[in-house]
C-alpha cells in the first residue's frame, strides 16, 4: 500500500470572508465554521478563536487536536467510518495543512485537564504551542448527557477539520513524502538481510473519556489486529481520549505518529518495516491477557526479530504493556518499550504500576509528575476555572494572578508515549 | 462481586449482585481487595482503572470473583502495585469538590466499571 502525504505549509491563520489557503496562511471564515459546528443541534453556541505560536493565550481545557488533512487520489475519505464512508484509507494521495490544527475545548465533566500555552515555560512541553490553532469553544445545550457531549464535540473537531482541510483538495503540495508498505513476501525478498520489525500501538480504551476509534468502531471492543502505517496517516484512528492530558494520544498524534514515521525513515536502510498491530487497553482482566495474547500471535505470525510497543495512558494501561512485552519476548522477539513516569514530584518513586525483567529496553517520554510553574497569559481560551480541578492540579493550583502551579501531566501531549515530544531521560 | 465506595455504583447494583460497600476512600478500597484477594478471591478488574489518577478522584470500584480458590498469586502482585502506586502520588485533600465534580467521578467510576460488564 502506497501513499503519497503533500504537504502545503501553513506560516499563519487569520479570520477572512472567505475560507482559503493562500501564500502559507489559512483564512478561515467564522461564520461558516460556527455554522457547521451548530448544525448539532446538541450545541446552543459555538464560538471559534485563534491561537497562534508566541501569543500569550492558554488553552484550556483542551480535548482533542486534529491536523486538517484531505484525500486528494484514492478510495475513501479522511476519518473513515466516523465522518467519510467505511472505505479502506491509506493508499493515494493525501493533503495536509501541516502547521494548523484543530484544537477542541469543552467542560464535559466537572474535573477537566489539558492545558496548551502558546508562549512561555509552558510552550516548551507541548509541540501544540508550534502550530497555527483553530480553537472551537461550543456550549452544549443544558439537558446534554456527559456521553453525548463528548461525542458531539468529537465530530464537531472533525467536522471542521475536514471543511478546513477541503480547502487544499486542489493546491500544489509545497513537499511530498511517500511511503510504502510492501506485502509481507515482497518485503521478506527485498530486504532479506534487514530485521523485521513490527510496530504494535496500544490504544486507550476503558469507558467514557477514555476511548480510541479504528475505522468508527470502539477499540475496546476490538481484539488486536493489523493495519497498514498508511491508513493512520488517514484518520483510521482518532482519538475519544479526554483524560490525562501529558499522555494521551490525540488525534493529531495517531495522524502523525513519529513511531510510524520514524520506522519509514529507516526502511530498507537499517531495518524492514513490516507494519502494525494495534491492541486495546481494556479494565477488564481477562481482555489484558487476551488482547496481549493476541498481539504476541500476530508479531509471531508476522515472523519480525523485533518490536516496538508504545503505551497510552498511565496505571493499568502498564500492566497491557508489561504483558505484551513479556509474551512477545517469550516468542523470541525482542521488544523495546515506550511508555512515561509518574515517579512522584522528586522522581526517585517506582515509575510504572507494572514490571518484568524482560522489560530491558524501555524509553520514557518524561516524569509527569514533575511540578511546574505556568505564568499568567494575557488571555484564555476556554475554561480557566477549571484548573484548581484539572487533572494534575491540587487544591491551589490556580493562583490569583493567574498563574497555575501544577504537575506536568497537566499539559497536553508533554509527556506522549509515542514519543512526540520533547522529554525523556537517561 | 463488586468492592467500591460509590453509592452510584452500589445503587445500582446492590440488588442484583454480590456487593461491598466501604465507607472511606480509594485506599480503603484497594486495601478491602487485597484483603478479598488473600482469603483467595481473584481480581477481575484492574484496581487502577481509568487514566484519572488516584490522587483526583475519591471513588474506586473494583471486580473480584464471587468464588474462593487458592491465593491467586497474579491478582496479588497486581494489587499490591496498585496500592504501592496509590501511594506514589501526593495525597488530594478533594476539598473543593463541588457537588456537580462529584457526580461526575462517580459517573466515570460508574462506567468504567460497565465496561467491564460489557453494560
Amino acid at each position: 500500500m502506497k501513499l503519497e502525504l503533500g504537504y502545503i505549509f501553513i506560516k499563519d491563520i487569520q479570520f477572512a470572508e472567505t475560507s482559503k489557503v493562500e501564500n502559507g496562511t489559512l483564512y478561515v471564515n467564522k461564520e461558516e465554521v460556527k455554522a457547521l459546528i451548530l448544525e448539532d443541534q446538541n450545541f446552543k453556541s459555538a464560538d471559534v478563536e485563534l491561537a497562534k505560536p508566541g501569543e500569550s493565550v492558554r488553552i484550556m481545557p483542551v480535548k482533542d487536536v486534529i491536523e486538517p488533512r484531505v484525500k486528494v487520489e484514492g478510495p475513501g475519505g479522511i476519518f473513515p467510518g466516523m465522518v467519510s464512508k467505511v472505505e479502506t484509507v491509506g493508499s493515494g494521495k493525501t493533503n495536509v495543512l501541516k502547521g494548523a490544527a484543530v484544537v477542541t475545548t469543552g467542560k464535559i465533566v466537572g474535573f477537566q485537564e489539558g492545558i496548551i500555552d502558546m508562549t512561555g515555560p509552558g510552550a516548551e512541553y507541548t509541540p501544540f504551542s508550534q502550530l497555527n490553532n483553530l480553537v472551537l469553544v461550543c456550549e452544549p445545550i443544558d439537558s446534554l448527557k456527559q456521553h453525548e457531549h463528548e461525542k458531539a464535540l468529537r465530530f464537531a473537531g472533525y467536522k471542521v477539520a475536514m471543511y478546513l482541510g477541503e480547502l487544499a483538495k486542489n493546491m500544489t503540495p509545497d513537499q511530498v513524502d511517500t511511503f510504502e508498505t510492501p506485502t509481507l513476501v515482497e518485503g521478506i525478498k527485498m530486504y532479506p538481510e534487514l530485521p523485521r520489525v513490527a510496530y504494535v500501538c496500544m490504544l486507550q480504551s476503558q469507558g467514557l473519556m477514555h476511548d480510541t476509534y479504528v475505522y468508527g468502531v470502539d477499540a475496546k471492543q476490538t481484539i488486536s489486529t493489523l493495519i497498514y502505517p498508511t491508513e493512520m496517516m488517514d484518520g483510521a484512528i482518532v482519538s475519544g481520549n479526554c483524560v490525562s492530558a501529558c499522555d494521551k494520544n490525540t488525534t493529531y498524534h495517531h495522524l502523525n505518529n513519529p513511531v510510524v514515521h520514524d520506522l519509514f525513515a529507516e526502511h530498507g536502510k537499517t531495518l524492514n518495516f513490516v507494519g502494525v498491530i494495534i491492541t486495546n487497553e481494556n479494565v477488564y482482566l481477562a481482555d489484558k491477557e487476551r488482547s496481549s495474547n493476541w498481539s504476541a500471535k500476530l508479531a509471531e505470525y508476522l515472523g519480525v526479530d523485533g518490536v516496538i510497543v508504545s503505551e497510552e495512558g498511565f496505571g493499568n494501561p502498564d500492566t497491557d504493556l508489561i504483558m505484551n512485552c513479556k509474551k512477545i519476548e517469550n516468542k523470541g522477539i525482542k521488544t523495546v518499550l515506550i511508555t512515561d513516569e509518574y515517579a512522584g514530584r522528586d522522581g526517585t518513586s517506582q515509575s510504572l504500576a507494572d514490571a518484568d525483567v524482560r522489560a530491558n529496553a524501555v524509553v520514557t517520554g518524561g516524569n509527569a509528575n514533575e511540578v511546574i510553574e505556568l505564568p499568567p497569559m494575557d488571555k484564555i481560551i476556554g475554561h480557566v476555572e477549571v484548573a484548581d480541578v484539572i487533572a494534575g492540579g491540587f487544591d491551589g493550583s490556580l493562583h490569583a494572578d493567574g498563574s497555575i502551579t501544577a504537575e506536568l501531566q497537566v499539559i497536553t501531549g508533554a509527556t506522549n508515549e509515542m514519543g512526540f515530544n520533547k522529554l525523556s531521560a537517561r | 462481586m463488586i468492592i467500591t465506595n460509590n453509592e452510584k455504583v452500589y445503587d445500582k447494583y446492590k440488588d442484583i449482585t454480590n456487593i461491598i460497600f466501604i465507607q472511606g476512600g480509594f485506599k480503603d478500597v484497594l486495601v478491602k481487595t487485597r484483603d478479598k484477594i488473600h482469603e483467595g478471591h481473584e481480581l477481575l478488574t484492574h484496581p487502577l482503572s481509568s487514566s484519572v489518577k488516584p490522587n483526583e478522584t475519591p471513588f474506586k470500584s473494583v471486580l473480584i470473583s464471587d468464588e474462593k480458590a487458592s491465593l491467586n498469586l497474579n491478582s496479588l502482585y497486581i494489587i499490591e502495585n496498585s496500592i504501592m502506586t496509590y501511594d506514589n502520588f501526593s495525597k488530594h485533600k478533594f476539598s473543593m469538590m463541588t457537588d456537580k465534580i462529584t457526580e461526575d467521578f462517580k459517573l466515570i467510576d460508574l462506567t468504567v466499571l460497565e465496561s467491564a460488564l460489557n453494560i
